[in-house]
């Protein structure tokens, strides 16, 4: 049965990258000033159409591309604890993935025809720019294809045995040196020196340093199969990369003429700026819907449990998908602000659109929708403790925690200015704004809680960490591996602030378009940079004298204030006098904030390495109420993600390619609100329908395997 | 009705139909989605439809109580800040404006300026980051701008439709030009393009009376046409220049000089290169000389250097370069 199923959804995904390539192959290459043709489908509205698919096919591929990128990390952990049980984890989420893998590549398909035929002008265009990456991403598809299998059908076969001989894992390691070399050579500039600086990051972090560490660890089948998982990530992620090539091209068309010709190469075009902003939001993205996803079916399963066993062990799953979601949900806003920064400097009239035109009510349903899940996850944390004996020490800190994401969730909500009546304009002193709640609508007042929210989520995790474990080791009597490792991690964290801080104190105003008397405002920021720095190097010293809590408890509370407090209420300042200073504003909240969730985390780790247990961790003691959190949780960002692709695409309002070719048919326009719930509940449903029959026919295939 | 499948989708169900709700409350405050642009007259009512719709006005600009936006001056009248709606209040800019530049201003030329080049004179408490709304994507043609321009007058103001339309004074007459030129361009600002011009043609050619050094003289190169202009700066061999071809000439050594030939005289030629550098060659020296009209001194990555944004504001200040007679 699994070996049928596994057949066919390699031939269905043949048919349609083969049928992809024939439609590109036939397409007309068009020019922008050409008139567009339109086609229907059955009387369909054409637009709604590829915008249902395009949703589905995001849904589909968002898990497919998501579950990979954890399984493979779960799969590593197993490893190297030697401990069966997160192997065994690994191989059931990338069960999921077999017949979901066949269903992206049948919509993609779907979505590929209905785009050639109903937009023949529009796609002849794109084909006509893009017909090298074209290929090359059907061809990444053979190669995501046969990694996927080869993954998930060889796990039992790679599993064990004996080691390589020598001179194979030699070999291994001479490739890894060889695409290292390779890798600093591109990051020297010497390969590729006109390459943008966030493409030859993404390439470096997300290909070729993966790549390396597989080759480096290959001693045997276990790290071979390990290998191949890296390798389906990369596949599965230079796909992605592609595909968001052509949205961000979109957007933001390079090298076009004023005829709308492009007089570019094809490596302009994939370079363009939307290219690398989107791929990373999209790629943190997929991670926490991947997680969640697989959380919802670990949910399912343990709502319809038989047993104490089965529970316990899909309570852990869900779990460890919480974990995963909440890993990617924290830098997804600064990703998330990053392209939308982009956004703006890519055109003032999208970016205006965005946060104060059509879309800005969409933006409160997002911050809703985005907030909820924090909010959430938490919950899920919080509900995790009562299965934890010890954990209800820290139970008095979540009403505390609960009201800080409260508050934070209220000014993240909070509009600058909404449609009033005279009235009401009358009643606030003839002004359109609020006298309080107009400064909370402002971006220095979300920047500053959005920070808060994520401190707080990561204060429940470590209290969620802490449950069970009695009082702190010393760190000094465990050998010299977990000092150097604080003090080494410690300092790339602190490097990471103190590199800003250095550009925020030599920075010339005149970069920013700002007259010399405005430096100070730079300035000030590189000073408070400079203070959460030391505080670091203060958190770490105390943790080697064994003060680590202490150590946590000053940075994550300086941080907080910096962050929150000091930058929060300085944001305000800076939009008066030196508004383009706020995005350096930002970027320092973040780095301060990553820095601080990095070197805590790395103390709390070895603080309570070898602590006394108060107990067992109690798997599936957890309460039904729970498991509908985290099925929540899975809807919620489905639909968000269906509302930002609304967002991201609707920007470019009645254009193909903005400000190239225009969309001449009738279903221009920005739809409204009500029209977006509408296609993405419709689409919601569908993949939850889809995602239960896929789930229905994996457990279909484990029985007959179990049997 | 009590399996766990059932109870997941109901709940999911209940969450779809919150979604919902919240979309139809939201699109019930807001009004529906924007429609996309229509044709209209250069008239008040014309105006009205570019403003809150194909122009995006409404983005950043709110008329009275009518829209939300603040980002720039609301347009009517609304609180103490904005006594007058913007007919009147035109009329009083352009008062200001006249006494700034010493030229006189009439409130449409105020209105139009604002519009052609919002930098001018911006308004005290305003950033001066208002779209060129005749660039993409905005992309709106001069009868539209002259249908918001008759829009704005109309909001309190006296509206004089031969100054907007049939009349306009010498001032907007030359802002409509700019316009015009402009939004043939693809929507470049014509007054970044003199700086493109400045920082990367001025080498070699010249306006005015002179000639240029290497290249020809670009006054009212306008009445060549947008396509000639293009094809000249990203394919330059296409449309060489009468007097400026490229020559090839080799000496009785077998040494080659490629450039113009920029003077035939006394038994010598001269041959100047893309750097401009002068090499004069003995006629008794040449081996061959010949016209290479595969090769232009002009060079040809000028689509690598420039941004596309450079590229059509060169354009746009390129045709506004017209004939004396056409001026």
């Amino acid at each position: 049965m699994v070996t049928r199923l596994a057949t066919a959804g390699v031939m269905r995904f043949g048919l349609f990258v083969m049928t992809g390539l024939l439609l590109f192959l036939v397409a007309t290459p068009a020019f922008a000033l050409e008139e567009n043709v339109y086609r229907q489908f059955m009387g369909l509205d054409s637009r709604r159409l590829v915008w249902f698919l395009a949703q589905m096919h995001l849904f589909f591929g968002a898990f497919v591309l998501g579950v990979p990128l954890f399984a493979v990390i779960i799969e590593v952990v197993g490893w190297r604890s030697e401990d069966s049980k997160f192997d065994n984890l690994a191989y059931e989420f990338t069960s999921l993935l077999s017949v979901a893998y066949a269903t992206t590549a049948a919509l993609g398909g779907l979505l590929a025809f209905a785009l050639f035929t109903l937009y023949p002008t529009f796609m002849g265009y794109m084909a006509g720019i893009f017909k090298d990456i074209m290929f090359m991403y059907a061809l990444l598809f053979f190669g995501e294809t046969f990694c996927l299998y080869l993954y998930y059908y060889g796990w039992k076969w790679l599993k064990s045995g004996q080691p390589f001989p020598p001179i194979s894992r030699w070999i291994f390691k001479a490739l890894s040196i060889i695409l290292a070399t390779f890798g600093l050579a591109l990051l020297a500039g010497y390969v590729g020196p006109e390459m943008r600086t966030d493409t030859r990051w993404f390439i470096i972090l997300l290909y070729i340093l993966p790549v390396v560490i597989g080759l480096w660890i290959i001693q045997g089948r276990k790290t071979t199969h390990i290998f191949i998982g890296i390798l389906l990530n990369v596949f599965g992620t230079a796909i992605m990369q592609l595909a968001n090539i052509w949205a961000g091209f979109m957007m933001c068309p390079t090298s076009v003429d004023a005829d709308g010709s492009f007089i570019g190469t094809v490596c302009q075009a994939f370079e363009n700026i939307l290219a690398t902003p989107i791929a990373i939001h999209r790629m943190l993205g997929n991670l926490a819907f991947g997680g969640l996803v697989a959380g919802s079916y670990a949910a399912v399963k343990f709502i319809s449990a038989k047993t104490q066993e089965e529970r316990a062990h899909y309570d852990w799953m869900g779990y460890i998908s919480n974990f995963v979601a909440i890993a990617a949900l924290i830098p997804l806003p600064f990703a998330g602000y990053y392209l939308g920064r982009e956004v703006y400097s890519t055109s003032a009239v999208m970016g205006n659109n965005m946060m104060g035109g059509d879309f800005s009510w969409t933006f409160i349903i997002q911050a809703m929708l985005v907030g909820s899940l924090f909010l959430i996850s938490n919950y899920y944390l919080w509900s995790g403790m009562t299965r934890i004996p010890g954990a209800e020490r820290y139970y008095k800190f979540i009403k505390w925690i609960l009201l800080a994401l409260i508050l934070s969730l209220a000014i993240w909500l909070t509009p600058h200015n909404l449609p009033l009546s005279s009235l009401e304009v009358g009643e606030m002193g003839g002004s359109q704004y609020h006298p309080v709640l107009k400064f909370l609508g402002l971006m220095p007042a979300k920047n500053a809680v959005v920070n808060l929210i994520i401190l707080a989520t990561f204060f429940s995790f470590l209290l969620y960490r802490r449950g069970n474990m009695k009082e702190p080791v010393s760190i000094r009597q465990q050998g010299k591996g977990p000092r150097i490792t604080i003090i080494i991690v410690g300092a790339l964290a602190i490097a990471m602030v103190a590199q800003y801080a250095w550009v925020m104190l030599n920075m010339d105003p005149a970069e920013l378009d700002l007259p010399a008397d405005r430096a100070q405002y730079i300035r000030t920021i590189g000073y408070a940079l400079v203070v959460e720095c030391v505080v670091g190097v203060l958190a770490i010293i105390l943790a080697l004298m064994d003060r680590g809590k202490l150590g946590q408890g000053l940075y994550l509370a300086a941080t907080a204030l910096n962050v929150t407090g000091f930058l929060g209420v300085y944001g305000f300042v800076v939009m008066e006098k030196a508004s383009p200073v706020l995005r350096n504003v930002a970027v320092s909240q973040f780095l301060q904030l990553i820095s601080c969730l990095i070197l805590v985390t790395v103390i709390d780790i070895f603080l309570f390495k070898r602590a006394k247990s108060l107990g067992k961790m109690q798997w599936g003691n957890m309460s039904s109420r729970s498991q509908y959190a985290l099925l929540l949780l899975t809807f919620v960002i489905t639909m968000n993600m269906g509302l930002m692709g609304f967002i991201r695409s609707g920007l470019r309002g009645d254009w193909h390619i903005f400000g190239v070719m225009r969309d001449t048919s009738q279903w221009a326009g920005t739809p409204s609100n009500f029209v977006m719930t509408q296609q993405v509940s419709a689409a919601v449903l569908l993949f939850m329908i889809g995602t239960a029959f896929m789930f229905w026919l994996g457990s279909i295939a484990n029985s007959e395997r179990e049997e | 009705m009590n399996s766990p499948i059932t109870r997941v989708f109901g709940f999911l169900l209940v969450v779809l139909g919150v979604y919902l709700w919240i979309g139809y409350s939201i699109t019930a405050l807001t009004g529906s989605g924007d429609e996309a642009a229509a044709v209209v007259e250069i008239t008040p009512e014309g105006g009205e439809v570019i403003y809150w719709g194909k122009g995006r006005c409404f983005t950043c600009h709110s008329v009275g109580g009518q829209g939300s936006a603040v980002r720039g001056p609301n347009h009517g009248q609304f609180g103490e800040k904005f006594q007058q709606s913007m007919g009147a209040r035109a009329v009083e800019r352009a008062l200001a404006r006249t006494k700034k530049e010493g030229v006189e201003f009439t409130a449409v030329d105020y209105v139009v300026e604002s519009l052609a080049s919002p930098g001018a004179f911006v308004v005290e408490g305003y950033k001066n980051e208002m779209a060129v709304v005749y660039a993409p994507p905005i992309s709106l043609n001069l009868k539209e701008i002259k249908a918001v321009t008759a829009y704005l007058m109309s909001l309190g103001g006296d509206l004089d439709m031969e100054a907007i339309d049939t009349a306009p004074s010498e001032i907007t007459k030359k802002l409509y030009s700019k316009i015009a030129a402009a939004a043939e361009a693809g929507g470049g600002d014509p007054e970044l393009g003199a700086e493109v011009f400045e920082d990367n043609c001025v080498e070699c050619h010249s306006l005015g009376e002179d000639d240029g050094e290497i290249g020809p003289n670009l006054s009212g190169i306008a009445a060549s046409g947008l396509k000639f202009i293009s094809e000249s700066i990203l394919a330059p061999t296409k449309s060489l220049t009468k007097g400026y071809e490229t020559y090839v000439v080799i000496n009785n050594e077998g040494r080659q000089f490629i450039g113009l030939k920029t003077r035939d005289a006394d038994g010598e030629v001269d041959i100047t290169n893309a750097l401009g550098d002068v090499e004069t060659i003995t006629k008794s020296d040449i081996k061959e000389i010949r016209i290479d009209d595969t090769l232009s001194i002009m060079p040809d990555d000028i689509s690598e250097v420039l941004t596309v944004k450079e590229y059509q504001d060169v354009l746009s200040f390129l045709m506004l370069q017209k004939p004396a007679e056409e001026e």
